[in-house]
């Protein structure tokens, strides 16, 4: 009788053990979901502006609540229609949408934008002070390509975006490098997303427009 | 921990960045002419998203019997067509598929027919999504992606019957000349069954409350299918083609389709057979007065509008206690087939304070408007009770 009670003693501490460690690691995975490191936010909202704003305007996606599921299949039918997205892109984007636009976020969220603005002085590379740089026109073409022909046009041509063979602004280095790091009107920042030798390789490709 | 703070750093983020911090330009692109010139035109708009450019009439408009072209909701996939592609010298309207001759239209040519007008409501499947439980993805349409304008145009059965429909020809397919920014996004493409394309009633409109059709709502000419969702109202029509089955791809075999039981006004269960959108649910709105309004004490004027797919409403119900009590309203003026009906109730307000009035209509099949809509994975046509809060002032 004894070894039986101090038996089911341990059966329940047992269980409530088991059941106090579930509730941690549910709620840790919970909080997982929610958290999101500042620098990945940064460049998953870069991503926003300059692979999904193609096509829609952030505030579609602002006004979205989601779970990670449901972003997931949404993200994914993006990419299925012509988003610009590397698999691991896709994940950062999915991340951060997740994190910032599930189904308890409150009703007002800044938009995306006002969002980036804040994080974005954090880690913005300077233009010039890192000495020159020697871009390369054959690796350009594919990073024109992937980043900027949507909105600039195959071959550089216009589009959405101006045209940019034969643009002025491409004999101003210092004003294309402040262009594309900063962003400038309504083209997105892209400090974080390419770095400097891209930019330059990009730079020396648009030269032979 | 780490995560804790990393919460932390989350919510201090959103927090500094606060509601009135607004970035200039909003829009991550450059907005093109029309677009922008259509921001401009539709003020009293609520924009839903700036490009390609979805706004919602706000419904204290929805007080008068018509809804005017400024102030009419707009959606689109891909946004409004270049100009030059609905010029009349440019534009051309061709029917082919499943037909003994294949024609080509300019726009006066389809004048030559005989023309029609008729008032019908005009209504996004996806108004309402916003109120769906869990929530659904896609617009967040509340209650006014809505509207009821009279529509002038030709009849489509003319039209198919100088082609002449093979008898192999049961589906009639639509495409308009806007298109996406990226060629890999599927077209906006629909088609409807013969039987609904040959209805006497069924427009090719070029017409909208008695003004050429704006561009913003498909110039130079669009379908107007009265008593059905919006998605088969194409709009800058070009092409129309009679096929065997139904229009193949995105926008007709995946979106726009709701669980057969959905229909039913039952539970919406995954699993079941999906079926393409098409008639109006019944369903009421109030227009006035409007959510979070103080009332004095006495006599108070409620008002608003009620329609039905095919059938005519025959009931609008108000409650001014949250649902506990129902009076019926009156119906105002001659009903007319696919328009709404304006309704009227004095509600007389005896108790101060904050109080909920709900509408509720009911149509001649004896459809009744239901306290919430079966959730649908698409969010689409959601007719739950309309509802507000007035504060009642001594």
């Amino acid at each position: 009788m004894r070894w039986l009670q101090r038996g089911s003693g341990v059966v329940l501490a047992l269980l409530l053990v088991a059941l106090v460690g579930w509730t941690v690691i549910t709620a840790a995975q919970e909080e997982d979901r929610a958290a999101i490191e500042p620098a990945t936010a940064r460049k998953a909202a870069t991503l926003v502006l300059a692979r999904c704003a193609v096509c829609h305007t952030t505030d579609l996606i602002a006004q979205q609540r989601l779970p990670q599921d449901r972003w997931t299949v949404t993200v994914e039918k993006m990419v299925h229609w012509g988003a610009e997205l590397s698999p691991e892109e896709a994940a950062v984007v999915i991340q951060y949408l997740t994190a910032r636009n599930h189904p308890g976020a409150p009703d007002q969220l800044p938009s995306i934008e006002a969002e980036l603005a804040t994080m974005e002085p954090a880690r913005a590379q300077s233009a010039a002070s890192d000495g020159p740089l020697t871009g390369i026109a054959a690796r350009g073409a594919a990073l024109f390509a992937h980043n900027c022909q949507a909105c600039h046009g195959e071959g550089a041509v216009g589009g959405a975006g101006p045209k940019l063979a034969r643009n002025a602004v491409l004999k101003n280095e210092g004003a294309f490098w402040e262009t594309v790091l900063h962003g400038r009107g309504p083209m997105p920042a892209w400090g974080a997303v390419l770095n400097r030798q891209e930019i330059a390789d990009i730079h020396a490709w648009l030269t032979t427009r | 921990m780490v995560t804790v703070s990393r919460r932390g750093w989350f919510t201090t983020l959103l927090k500094g960045i606060g509601a009135g911090m607004v970035l200039g330009g909003g829009g991550s692109m450059r907005e093109s002419a029309p677009q922008a010139e259509a921001a401009e035109a539709t003020g009293p708009l609520t924009v839903r998203v700036t490009r390609p450019f979805d706004a919602e009439t706000p419904v204290r408009e929805f007080t008068s019997w018509l809804t005017s072209n400024e102030r009419f909701f707009v959606r689109s996939h891909f946004g409004p067509p270049p100009a030059e592609a609905i010029q009349p010298e440019a534009w051309r309207l061709s029917v082919k598929g499943l037909v003994k001759e294949s024609l080509s239209f300019t726009l006066k040519d389809l004048q030559q027919f005989e023309p029609v007008s008729l008032t019908a409501v005009l209504q996004c499947s996806g108004n309402g999504r916003a109120h769906h439980r869990p929530k659904v993805p896609g617009v967040q349409w509340e209650r006014g992606a809505v509207g009821n304008a009279q529509w002038t145009g030709v009849r489509l059965r003319d039209v198919l019957q100088q082609a002449g429909v093979k008898p192999q020809g049961v589906h009639v397919q639509f495409q308009g000349a806007d298109r996406p920014a990226l060629a890999t996004v599927p077209l906006f493409t629909r088609s409807i069954p013969l039987a609904k394309a040959l209805h006497p009633d069924t427009l090719l409109a070029y017409e909208m409350n008695g003004r050429p059709l704006p561009l913003l709502h498909g110039a130079p000419l669009r379908v107007i299918t009265p008593g059905w969702m919006a998605e088969s109202c194409m709009k800058w029509l070009t092409e129309i083609t009679v096929r065997v089955d139904e229009t193949p791809g995105y926008y007709m075999q995946q979106a726009y389709r709701i669980p057969e039981t959905a229909v039913r006004l039952s539970s919406g269960l995954p699993g079941s057979a999906m079926v393409p959108v098409e008639q109006m649910p019944v369903k009421s709105l109030i227009a006035a007065p409007a959510e979070g309004d103080t009332v004095r004490i006495g006599p108070v004027t409620i008002q608003g509008v009620a329609w039905a797919g095919e059938a005519p409403v025959v009931k609008v119900e108000v409650s001014c206690d949250d649902g506990k009590t129902w009076e019926q309203a009156r119906l105002l003026g001659e009903g007319q087939p696919y328009a709404w009906r304006q309704w009227q109730f004095v509600w007389n307000a005896r108790t101060p304070g904050p109080t909920a009035i709900l509408c509720r209509a009911t149509d001649a099949q004896g459809q009744e408007q239901p306290a919430t809509s079966p959730w649908n994975p698409g969010g689409f046509l959601w007719n739950g009770w309309d509802r507000l809060t007035v504060t009642v002032e001594a």
